[in-house]
């Protein structure tokens, strides 16, 4: 089966050839079939691959030598591992779930068939990303799902503000690429390899790495700049809530489940290269506890309800970067699983609540719908559940091992982490007691209209709710039951941890205690008391003013980069552009058309006059080289 | 030798063809046959991986090598491709069947020219190369520009083939032979006492073959003789006929005995590649007629291939002449296309294609992406591969001025691309010019060796070591 691993991505890039040529000539229910069906015979491959693969193993298949030039040699070759495996179940899996979905969500849209054709391509790219086996194949996926995440964020691209996402987005990952390919060159430069095989770059790294420690920081650091824009952390965090613009299962494939953790994978399958670099790996750990508690508390004061799930994915983001910094790579690996489970889950269940409200997408607007959409409601909780840390859950071994780690490394990061978790639940059961519980608060046809959403979208649902429950066992730390980790053994990163069962168990303690709090908390003023957000800041205090204004990082951005940048661009535009450039170009260019125009009467036509040319050059060779 | 076997007997029924009346079947004969030459050629390939060949044939005076398998591979798939993208060619002319034989024999001596191992070969490829093509040249009768190419071609033509053999004759005189090999022999024993008459030999030749590759200062003739032509018989010129030629250039130069000699010639090429580069590219900027814009394309990128030969780089020529080829070959058709449909060929007639026949302007855009050098097109592998070989081999301001030419050739390449999807549909244009069944397919096989050349250049490349 590992032989044929190349078809896992090839298939959803011929699902999109065949409907991108297909356009709205394919009916829309063809357009479904060809979509889910590339996606689920990926995941069917997919699984295959990974019940034949085995602890430790590592295989490369080749596909043909891609770029030869001078010192560089580059495959077009995939990595099957098990780094990768675990990656490619949650693509397609996840993956095939949400286009099931979407054949639901996106009933009614006249965009349908160009919503799968952008859905399958970003399939395409993102398996590339994981599956690609040197750092240039890697960057290829990574650049295709930057687009398609561009394409999807602007799908409805009538409206000007979701263009403007759109752009955000972009440019917003572009610097964090730039950071990347820096990396990446820098790697080629200093080690002469960019492979992941055997003798390849993470080889060559380490053998070399002691004459150059400060080459390794500087990768590790340029690495992470890329994650940080490609997974939302700070500074290039704030495309993430305004991509919210796409189609709510975009938001669920691509800004929660997929995309924004392949800088978690970026940097994991990096690791070789960060064990010798401490120092970007302390970046990485406090960058990532940052993030996590900065968008934690933004999100406490959101009223949007995809805004809150976004700020909520950056937060997580930032926990399982704090992972990667504090050497727990398997925790990271972990959380992304159980995360892309319980946050397409919520995402989708975001959905289909929109779905349900007529496009309605301000929780102050909705309350009371636990009875009206039960299936929703029910999911919904479980994922909230989940992401709140709620024990036996997928979202607390994860999150619990994430902790552990962290604690081992630092008690202040500890501390900060158990915060963060803690406004994680606040701010998830907030959302769900607004949601679903108490009156409802719509208009009254909102409210005539209520209906559960169809099969399509509910089965999707059901599944992830099952997944949410489910996944954390496969990483029951050891000393809850012996010998059980089973990722942490398939992924075979060596990772010991040196705290004692009794403090392992004070630590889960402490962090159930501190979950369950803040929810107790969150069900106190949003359940019992049935407080409903303000309609504007009025009545806000400062700090509340700052929050809920996200803490005004995108006006920050305007004010310090985006302005001084048009002011420089507006005289290098009248300046250096109009003037100094344009001015040479027109020069040269009027140059060779004067030249040119000139000179073409000697192209006379007359045959006499060429055989004189001819015959005339003949003669200046034969005096040159022959007298 | 097979394909050659093959493309003069096809030639000789062609030719009977007329005689016993079956000219219906004429077409799918020779396809059939080109078909057949293509699989003989291919075959070594596919059969023995890896393999030196030597085959030798006509006692030694023709040879088949790896060069030579490939450039012929090349040269009978672009003729392949320009026979079926050119049927109206052959079907308006009342004489048929002498289109054919001619085509097919000009096709017989273009293989030679890959294979000879002997000067008289040389010359009887050139010949058997030009001499159809000075008639198909002026196969549109009632043309006075088709009529004045052809006139032209033949004179010049002429006039080149006697430097030629006047070349050849020296050399004779130098070495007393005919054979490369002894020839190269001579020239390696006698190092360092080279008689004039030699290297007045040397230059003769050059310039005769200068002139059939179409390079400055000998390249007046092609500008004219490329746009009097019937638009078929110049997109025959600029691809076969062109890699025929480059192919016995660089088959010529490579000989050990004549590279060992570089120091000699080498200046001389020197000055024509910066000439030729600068003279298509330059002259081609002013043209407001596509065709004729074609025209000083074809002889810059020739220039590109004189560096390649100056570098002794021939895996680099076959790439580059494959590229250029397929590239020239999707132009060759579109233009035809929009000239029968709209009758003429100026730049005007082009604006908003993009609108009206969005797949012949996209296959237009491809191959003039791949001319103009950009990846992910064979066009970009062509000229990266050239210059690096250049500069590996010290010919660093050569490298300049190729790079400056491919700006300039950016700049008129655009203007097409820009005129199609950015200028509006003239008024009164009316329709959409659409490609046959046989074109679009060729379209497409074009098309698609433009992509995959230049996203696995190996795949080409590799076949040469």
């Amino acid at each position: 089966m590992i032989q044929y691993s190349w078809l896992i991505p090839l298939l959803p890039l011929f699902g999109f050839i065949l409907l991108g040529l297909g356009g709205k000539k394919l009916s829309k229910g063809l357009a479904g079939i060809i979509g889910c069906g590339s996606v689920l015979a990926a995941f069917a491959l997919s699984v295959g691959v990974f019940m034949q693969l085995h602890e430790g193993d590592k295989h490369i298949v080749k596909m043909f030598d891609w770029i030869v030039a001078g010192d560089l040699h580059l495959d077009l070759s995939f990595i099957i591992d098990p780094l990768t495996s675990i990656f490619l179940l949650i693509i397609t899996g996840v993956g095939f779930l949400i286009h099931v979905y979407s054949t639901g969500y996106m009933k009614e849209d006249e965009g349908f068939n160009r919503f799968f054709t952008y859905l399958n391509l970003f399939v395409f790219f993102m398996l590339l990303l994981v599956m690609g086996s040197n750092y240039v194949v890697m960057f290829v996926g990574w650049e295709g799902v930057g687009l398609c995440s561009y394409l999807l964020i602007g799908f409805w691209f009538k409206n000007t503000e979701y263009n403007k996402a759109a752009n955000k987005a972009f440019i917003m990952n572009r610097i964090g690429d730039l950071g990347f390919l820096l990396g990446i060159i820098l790697l080629f430069v200093t080690f002469g390899s960019l492979s992941f095989e055997d003798g390849g770059i993470f080889d060559k790294a380490s053998s070399l790495a002691r004459d150059n420690k400060g080459v390794m920081e500087a990768v590790g650091i340029l690495l992470f700049i890329g994650a940080c824009g490609k997974s939302a952390q700070i500074p290039l965090f704030t495309w993430l809530p305004d991509a919210m613009a796409g189609p709510t299962p975009v938001s669920a494939l691509i800004h929660a489940a997929t995309m924004v953790t392949a800088g978690i994978y970026m940097i994991a399958r990096s690791q070789v290269l960060y064990s010798f670099a401490p120092m970007a790996l302390e970046i990485v750990a406090v960058i990532g506890l940052l993030t996590a508690l900065f968008a934690a508390t933004i999100g406490l004061l959101q009223n949007d309800i995809k805004k809150v799930l976004a700020y909520s994915t950056v937060s997580q983001l930032g926990f399982m970067f704090l992972a990667l910094g504090v050497g727990a790579t398997t925790g990271a690996v972990f959380h992304v699983t159980t995360h892309a489970f319980f946050k397409a889950l919520l995402f989708l269940g975001a959905g289909s609540v929109i779905h349900a409200m007529s496009g309605e997408q301000d929780i102050r607007r909705m309350g009371g719908l636990a009875k009206k959409i039960p299936i929703t409601h029910i999911t919904f909780l479980i994922g909230t559940m989940a992401i709140a840390g709620i024990p036996f859950l997928s979202g607390f071994f994860s999150k619990d091992e994430i902790l552990a780690y962290t604690y081992e490394r630092s008690q202040v990061y500890w501390i900060a982490g158990v915060l963060g978790s803690m406004l994680t639940a606040f701010y998830m059961f907030r959302l769900y007691f607004l949601t679903f519980r108490g009156k409802f608060r719509g208009t009254h046809e909102q409210e005539h209209h209520l209906h559960e959403s169809p099969a399509s979208m509910t089965i999707p649902l059901v599944i992830l709710a099952i997944l949410a429950v489910g996944a954390g066992y496969i990483g029951i730390p050891g000393f809850v039951l012996h010998d059980s980790h089973w990722l942490h053994h398939y992924l075979g990163y060596r990772e010991i941890i040196t705290l004692s069962h009794e403090k392992e168990w004070i630590i889960m303690g402490i962090a159930i205690v501190a979950g369950l709090s803040a929810i107790a908390l969150a069900w106190t003023v949003f359940g019992k008391n049935k407080t409903v957000p303000a309609d504007d800041e009025k009545g806000f205090n400062s700090v509340q003013k700052l929050v809920y204004n996200k803490y005004y990082v995108d006006e920050i951005y305007d004010k310090l980069i985006r302005k001084p940048l048009d002011f420089i661009s507006d005289i290098g535009y009248r300046v250096v552009e109009l003037q100094i450039v344009d001015g040479v170009v027109n020069g040269i260019g009027t140059g060779v058309k004067w030249i040119g125009s000139v000179a073409r009467y000697v192209q006379s036509g007359s045959v006499g006059f060429y055989v004189l040319a001819m015959v005339l050059s003949v003669i200046v060779i034969a005096m040159v080289k022959l007298w | 030798m097979k394909a050659i076997l093959v493309l003069s007997g096809l030639g000789i029924i062609a030719l009977l063809a007329e005689l016993f009346r079956f000219r219906r079947v004429l077409f799918p004969l020779v396809l059939l046959g080109l078909l057949g030459a293509v699989a003989a050629a291919l075959s070594y390939f596919w059969f023995d991986e890896g393999k030196e060949w030597n085959d030798t044939y006509v006692k030694g005076m023709l040879v088949f090598d790896t060069f030579s398998i490939l450039s012929s591979s090349v040269i009978i798939i672009t003729g392949l491709l320009w026979l079926m993208m050119s049927q109206s060619y052959f079907k308006e002319e009342s004489s048929k069947t002498d289109h054919y034989a001619l085509f097919l024999f000009s096709m017989a001596g273009a293989v030679t020219l890959t294979c000879y191992n002997n000067m008289t070969m040389l010359f009887l490829g050139i010949e058997m190369l030009s001499i159809p093509l000075y008639v198909m040249a002026g196969s549109k009768k009632d043309s006075l520009a088709s009529n004045e190419a052809a006139l032209k071609y033949f004179l010049l033509g002429a006039f080149s083939t006697g430097f030629l053999l006047f070349g050849i004759t020296l050399i004779y005189g130098a070495t007393k032979s005919f054979d490369l090999p002894t020839i190269s022999t001579y020239v390696t024993d006698h190092a360092g006492e080279i008689p004039g008459l030699f290297h007045a030999g040397i230059v003769m030749l050059l310039v005769g073959l200068l002139f059939k590759i179409s390079a400055a200062p000998f390249h007046f003739w092609a500008p004219d003789v490329y746009q009097g032509s019937p638009t078929s018989v110049t997109a025959f010129m600029s691809t076969v006929v062109k890699t025929a030629a480059v192919a016995g250039f660089a088959r010529l130069f490579a000989y050990p005995g004549f590279m060992a000699d570089a120091a000699f010639w080498g200046p001389i090429l020197a000055v024509c590649v910066v000439l030729t580069i600068m003279v298509g590219n330059v002259f081609a900027a002013v043209q407001n007629n596509v065709k004729r814009l074609l025209a000083y394309s074809s002889i810059s990128h020739a220039g590109f291939l004189l560096l390649a030969i100056l570098s002794n780089a021939p895996g680099s020529v076959i790439y580059y002449t494959a590229a250029y080829s397929l590239a020239s070959l999707a132009a060759f058709a579109v233009l035809g296309i929009i000239m029968q449909h709209s009758g003429d060929d100026a730049m005007e007639r082009f604006n908003g294609l993009g609108k009206r026949s969005p797949l012949l302007a996209f296959t237009l855009t491809l191959a003039l992406l791949s001319m103009a050098g950009i990846p992910p097109t064979a066009g970009f592998f062509g000229k990266y591969y050239v210059f690096m070989q250049a500069f590996a081999s010290g010919h660093a301001w050569l490298v300049l001025a190729g790079i400056i030419g491919s700006l300039i050739g950016v700049y008129y390449y655009f203007r097409i691309i820009i005129a199609m999807y950015f200028k509006d549909v003239p008024a009164g244009a009316e329709g959409s010019p659409a490609a046959n069944d046989l074109q679009q397919l060729v379209l497409f096989i074009t098309s698609l060796g433009i992509l995959v050349l230049g996203i696995m250049p190996d795949l080409l490349l590799n076949l040469f070591k």
